[in-house]
C-alpha cells in the first residue's frame, strides 16, 4: 500500500517540497514535553553564549570578590549593595555568577569533545565500510578495545597521564565519543554499500574519496545525528564527574562540576547553595538534551529499528 | 447460478495525506464474486488493487477511512467490524497467501510447526490428526515427499516449495475464499506455472473462491475465469477473461495487453505510447552523443568484445566452526558480442548470468586463466583511474533496481552528470544544460532535474538511471535485468525507448534477464545459462522458437502464454 499511496502522489502536480524548517516543526508538534526540553536547552544555551553580560559579576575578577560576603545564603545582600539570587561561596563569589561561568565551559568542553569525537568515529566508520580487508579489522578491533574500556576509567586514566586542564578534558572525551559512532556508521555504511548506485560510482571510476563523502556519507549519517544530542548530554555528565573527582578543568575556569565539588564540603554544615544549585541546573540541562534526543530518536524509529 | 459469496458495493477507501489532501486508493468499486470462481484483478502498481484484498480481510491501514460502500461476505457486511470480531474471519473463511513466500513464514520455525499451529487454531484436530491432516494438506499442495518437509525451515526449501506450504497453510481452516497477492511475482518462470496449476486445482477441488491480484495478463489467461481491471483505483472494466482478452473495450485494457512481451513474434516496437522523445528537443542530446570518441575500427558485424573461458568461484572464507566453501557461479564459458548487436542471457535466478557481466564491467574479479578482449585490446585487470576512466566512457551499465541504483541524496540531475563533473570532462553550466538534454531524451521533463529520486516513480527513475550512464557517451552497454523491477506497461515503454536509442546511437548491448520473452523482443542473439554454465547460443529466432537443448525447450513451455491472434 505504501508504494501505492507514494506513487500516486509523485503522479500529482508538482508540489514544493516541504521547508526544512516545516519538516523540524513537524518532529516536535504535539509533544509538549519535547519543546519544553528545547526551549530549555536554547534557554542554557543563550545563557552560556552571554554569560559575560548578564551574569551579576565576574567570578574570576578577583578583584571583585569581597570576603566579607563569603558564604551568604541566597537572597542576602552583598556588600557593594547588590543582591545574591542563589548566595555565595566561602571566597564570596556569586554562586548564579558562577553557574553561568561553569555552563559556559561545560558546554563548551561537551559541544567540541562530542563533534570533533563523533566525526572522527564517522570517518573510520565510513572508511572501514568502503575498504574492508585490513583496513576494517584495524579499525573495528580498536572500536572493540575502547569499548571494552570502561569510559570514565580510561578517561582517569588519561587526564592522570597528561595532567589536567580544559584541552586535557576534551581529548579525554574525543576518547570517550568517537568508537560507538564509528560501529554505528559502519553498520549503515555496509548496507548502503550493497546497493547499486555504489556500484554505478565504482562503474564511473569516481576515487574512493568523493564515493565515500558524496555518496556513502550522506545516505549513512542519521542515525548518528539521531545520537548526537544524547552524547553532548553524557559528555557534559562526563565532565562534570571528571571535574568533581579533581582531574577535570582548572579551578580558575569552573565548571559545573568544579563548583558541585566546591561546595561539597560545605554541605553538611548548612551551606547547601553552593552545591545545590549548579547540581540542578547540571541536571535540568541533561535532562532537557535528553528529552530533546529522546523526540528525535522516536521520530526516526523506523530507520533506527530497520538499520541498527 | 452459483452462490454469491463475496461482494465489494461501491467501494471508496481514502487516506488523508499528511498535506491536508485526501488520496482516494479505490474509487467506487464493486466485484462480485461466486463460490469456486477465479477471479483476477489486475492493474499496475499503485492501481489500488491490493488495497481490495486488504479491505476484504479488515488489513487496512489505521488512517484509511471507508467513504462509501463496504464489503460483505456471504450477504453480511463486514467492511465495519472490529478487529476482534475479525479474527474469526481471518484464516477460518478467508485466507491470504502473500507475494514473498521466503518472508510470509516465519524463519525460525519448522513448515510442521506453523502448519500445526494454524491446524490447532482453525480446526479441532489436535496432536496426531493434526499432523495427519498437514501431511494430507501438504500433499494436496503437491508437495512431495510431505513427511520429511515437515520438520526444514523454510530456508532450507526453495520458494515454490514454500509458496505451496503457504497454500497449505491457507486451505488449512477450508476457507470460502482465498485472496491471492502476486502469488508468483517472486519465483522463478519455471516454477509459476506449476504454482498457479496447483492453485487452480485446490479451487475446484474445495470449491473455493480465488481473488487473484496481479500485474501480470500472462497469469491472468493462465487460470482466471474473471477479469477486473483497474487503474489509480478505478474500475476500467471487467468482464469473463476470455472476452477482455479477446475483445477489450477500453484503450487501457488494450494497451495492457499491447505491453506484454510475446515469445512467438519479434515487434519492432510495443504498441504503448512512450519511448524516446519525439520532439526536437532531443536532436541536442543526440548530437552530445554521437560526438563520441571513435575507439577502434571495429566494423558493425564484427566481434567487439570476446570473452573466453571466464568463471568465477566465490570463497566463503573458513571459520572456526566451518571449512572453507567454494561456490562456482560462473564455469567456463566463452562467448563473442558483435558490434551493434544486442545480446542476451537468460537464465534463471542463480545461474550466474548477472555475475558475467559485473565481471566484464569489473566490479568482481574473475578467476584465473580468462581472456576478455573489447575493442581488440586486452580488457586492462589492475586498473589505474585513467585507465577505469577510458573504460567508463566506453561501458556503461543500467542496473536493476531502479529504487537502489540512484544516490537518493543527490538530485536527479546531479545523479545524471556527477559522475563525469567530477572527471573534468564538462563544466558546471555545461552539466546542468546536459542533464536537462539527456532527460528530455529519456522522455522525461526538463523540470525534473531538480528533483529528488524518492519524488519519481520507478519508471522514472529508471529513466535517469539510463540517463546516467548515456553521459559518459558509451558504444557499450550492459543491461542487468533493467525492467524486472517495473510493471508491465513501463517495461514496454522503457524497452521501446531502449530500441530506439540503440537504433539511434549505434549501441552495443548485453542484456540479461529472465524473462524470455523479453529477451525475444530486445535481443538479436542470446545465451541460455544454467547454473554457470552455457546450456545454448544462437540467434533469437532459433534458440526461442526452436531450441535444441531440452533444458531451452523446458524453459520456453513452462512459459504462461495464451494466444496473442487470438487477442488481436
Amino acid at each position: 500500500m505504501e508504494t501505492a499511496v507514494e506513487q500516486t502522489m509523485t503522479s500529482r502536480p508538482d508540489k514544493p517540497e516541504p521547508t526544512k524548517w516545516k519538516r523540524a516543526k513537524k518532529v516536535f508538534k504535539g509533544h509538549p514535553m519535547a519543546i519544553a526540553g528545547l526551549i530549555g536547552v536554547t534557554l542554557f544555551i543563550l545563557t552560556a553564549i552571554f554569560a559575560p553580560l548578564i551574569a551579576p559579576q565576574n567570578p574570576y575578577d578577583l578583584a571583585k570578590l569581597d570576603i566579607l560576603d563569603g558564604l551568604l545564603p541566597p537572597g542576602s545582600r552583598l556588600y557593594d549593595g547588590t543582591y545574591s539570587v542563589m548566595g555565595t561561596d566561602a571566597l564570596g563569589r556569586d554562586i548564579l555568577s558562577g553557574v553561568m561561568y561553569g555552563l559556559r565551559i561545560s558546554l563548551f568542553v561537551a559541544f567540541t569533545a562530542v563533534l570533533v569525537g563523533s566525526s572522527i568515529g564517522v570517518l573510520l566508520g565510513l572508511l572501514a565500510a568502503l575498504r574492508g580487508g585490513w583496513v576494517e579489522t584495524i579499525i573495528m578491533r580498536a572500536v572493540d578495545l575502547k569499548i571494552s574500556f570502561p569510559g570514565i576509567l580510561l578517561a582517569l586514566m588519561l587526564l592522570a597521564i597528561f595532567g589536567t586542564g580544559v584541552d586535557k578534558v576534551i581529548y579525554a572525551l574525543i576518547i570517550g565519543a568517537w568508537a560507538s559512532k564509528a560501529r554505528l556508521v559502519r553498520a549503515v555504511a555496509l548496507s548502503e554499500m550493497k546497493k547499486e548506485y555504489i556500484d554505478a560510482a565504482r562503474l564511473a571510476g569516481l576515487s574512493d574519496f568523493r564515493i565515500m563523502t558524496r555518496f556513502l556519507l550522506p545516505n549513512s549519517i542519521s542515525p548518528v545525528l539521531v545520537v548526537l544530542p544524547m552524547s553532548i548530554s553524557g559528555a557534559i555528565g562526563a565532565e562534570a564527574t571528571l571535574s568533581f573527582l579533581g582531574v577535570g578543568v582548572p579551578i580558575t575556569e569552573p565548571s559545573l562540576g568544579l563548583l558541585i565539588a566546591n561546595g561539597n564540603d560545605y554541605l553538611l554544615s548548612g551551606k547547601w547553595w553552593i552545591s545545590i544549585f549548579p547540581g540542578l541546573v547540571l541536571v535540568a540541562m541533561v535532562l532537557c538534551i535528553n528529552v530533546v534526543s529522546d523526540r528525535l530518536r522516536d521520530h526516526s524509529n523506523p530507520y533506527l529499528r530497520a538499520k541498527d | 447460478m452459483m452462490e454469491q459469496l463475496i461482494s465489494v458495493n461501491d467501494l471508496t477507501i481514502a487516506y488523508p495525506m499528511a498535506d491536508g489532501e485526501i488520496f482516494r486508493a479505490l474509487k467506487r468499486i464493486s466485484i462480485d464474486i461466486h463460490r469456486g470462481q477465479v477471479v483476477g484483478v489486475v492493474g499496475e502498481s499503485g492501481a489500488g488493487k491490493s488495497t481490495i484484498g486488504k479491505a476484504a480481510l479488515g488489513l487496512l491501514d489505521e488512517n484509511a477511512v471507508i467513504e462509501t460502500g463496504d464489503v460483505s461476505l456471504g450477504g453480511n457486511s463486514i467492511s465495519g467490524l472490529s478487529e476482534s470480531e475479525f479474527t474469526p474471519i481471518r484464516g477460518k473463511r478467508i485466507g491470504y497467501i502473500y507475494q514473498n513466500p521466503m518472508t510470509a513464514l516465519n524463519p525460525v520455525l519448522t513448515i510442521g510447526e506453523q502448519l500445526l499451529e494454524t491446524i490447532e487454531t482453525h480446526t479441532d484436530k489436535k496432536g496426531k490428526s493434526a499432523r495427519a491432516y498437514a501431511i494430507e494438506l501438504l500433499e494436496h499442495a503437491e508437495v512431495t515427499e510431505a513427511e520429511d518437509r515437515l520438520s526444514k525451515y523454510p530456508h532450507q526449501l526453495s520458494g515454490g516449495l514454500c509458496q505451496r506450504m503457504v497454500f497449505a497453510i491457507a486451505i488449512c481452516a477450508r476457507p470460502d475464499l482465498i485472496i491471492a497477492d502476486e502469488p508468483t511475482t517472486a519465483l522463478d518462470v519455471t516454477v509459476q506455472k506449476a504454482v498457479l496449476d496447483t492453485l487452480k486445482k485446490l479451487a475446484k477441488q474445495d470449491n473455493i473462491a480465488i481473488i487473484l491480484i496481479t500485474h501480470d495478463m500472462g497469469v491472468v489467461a493462465e487460470i482466471c475465469d474473471y477479469v477486473y481491471v483497474l487503474r489509480y483505483g478505478g474500475m476500467v472494466e471487467h468482464g469473463p477473461t476470455k472476452q477482455i482478452l479477446t475483445q477489450p473495450k477500453k484503450d487501457y485494457s488494450r494497451e495492457l495487453m499491447a505491453a506484454i512481451p510475446r515469445i512467438d513474434k519479434k515487434l519492432a516496437r510495443f504498441a504503448v505510447p512512450g519511448g524516446m522523445s519525439k520532439t526536437g528537443n532531443r536532436q541536442r542530446a543526440l548530437d552530445f552523443l554521437l560526438d563520441r570518441e571513435e575507439r577502434s575500427a571495429i566494423a558493425k558485424g564484427e566481434p567487439l568484445l570476446s570473452v573466453r573461458n571466464l568463471s568465477k568461484t566465490f570463497v566463503t572464507p573458513a571459520n572456526v566452526v566451518s571449512a572453507a566453501k567454494e561456490f562456482k557461479a560462473v564455469d567456463n564459458i566463452s562467448f563473442d558480442v558483435i558490434s551493434g548487436e544486442t545480446m542476451g542471457i537468460v537464465g534463471e535466478s542463480g545461474s550466474g548470468k548477472s555475475t558475467v557481466g559485473r565481471m566484464i564491467l569489473g566490479l568482481h574479479t574473475p578467476d584465473e586463466g580468462y581472456q576478455l578482449t573489447y575493442h581488440g585490446k586486452d580488457l586492462p585487470v589492475a586498473k589505474s583511474r585513467a585507465e577505469r576512466l577510458e573504460l567508463s566512457k566506453s561501458l556503461q551499465c543500467i542496473f536493476q533496481d531502479p529504487y537502489s541504483s540512484l544516490n537518493p541524496r543527490m538530485t536527479a540531475g546531479e545523479n545524471i552528470t556527477h559522475a563525469i563533473k567530477a572527471h573534468g570532462i564538462i563544466g558546471r553550466t555545461a552539466a546542468h544544460e546536459l542533464a536537462g538534454n539527456l532527460m528530455e531524451l529519456v522522455g522525461l521533463q526538463r523540470g525534473n532535474v531538480r528533483k529528488m529520486p524518492h519524488a519519481l516513480s520507478g519508471g522514472e527513475r529508471q529513466r535517469i538511471g539510463i540517463a546516467r550512464a548515456l553521459s559518459f557517451r558509451p558504444d557499450f552497454l550492459f543491461c542487468d535485468e533493467p525492467t524486472s523491477a517495473l510493471d508491465v506497461t513501463v517495461q514496454a515503454e522503457l524497452l521501446n525507448l531502449m530500441k530506439d536509442l540503440q537504433e539511434a546511437l549505434g549501441l552495443t548491448m548485453l542484456f540479461v534477464s529472465h524473462d524470455l520473452a523479453v529477451v525475444r523482443q530486445m535481443c538479436d542473439r542470446v545465451m541460455v545459462m544454467k547454473s554457470g554454465q552455457v546450456v545454448e547460443i544462437g540467434d533469437c529466432d532459433k534458440v526461442l522458437v526452436n531450441p535444441d537443448n531440452p533444458y531451452t525447450q523446458g524453459l520456453l513451455k513452462v512459459m504462461p502464454r495464451f494466444s496473442f491472434d487470438e487477442a488481436r
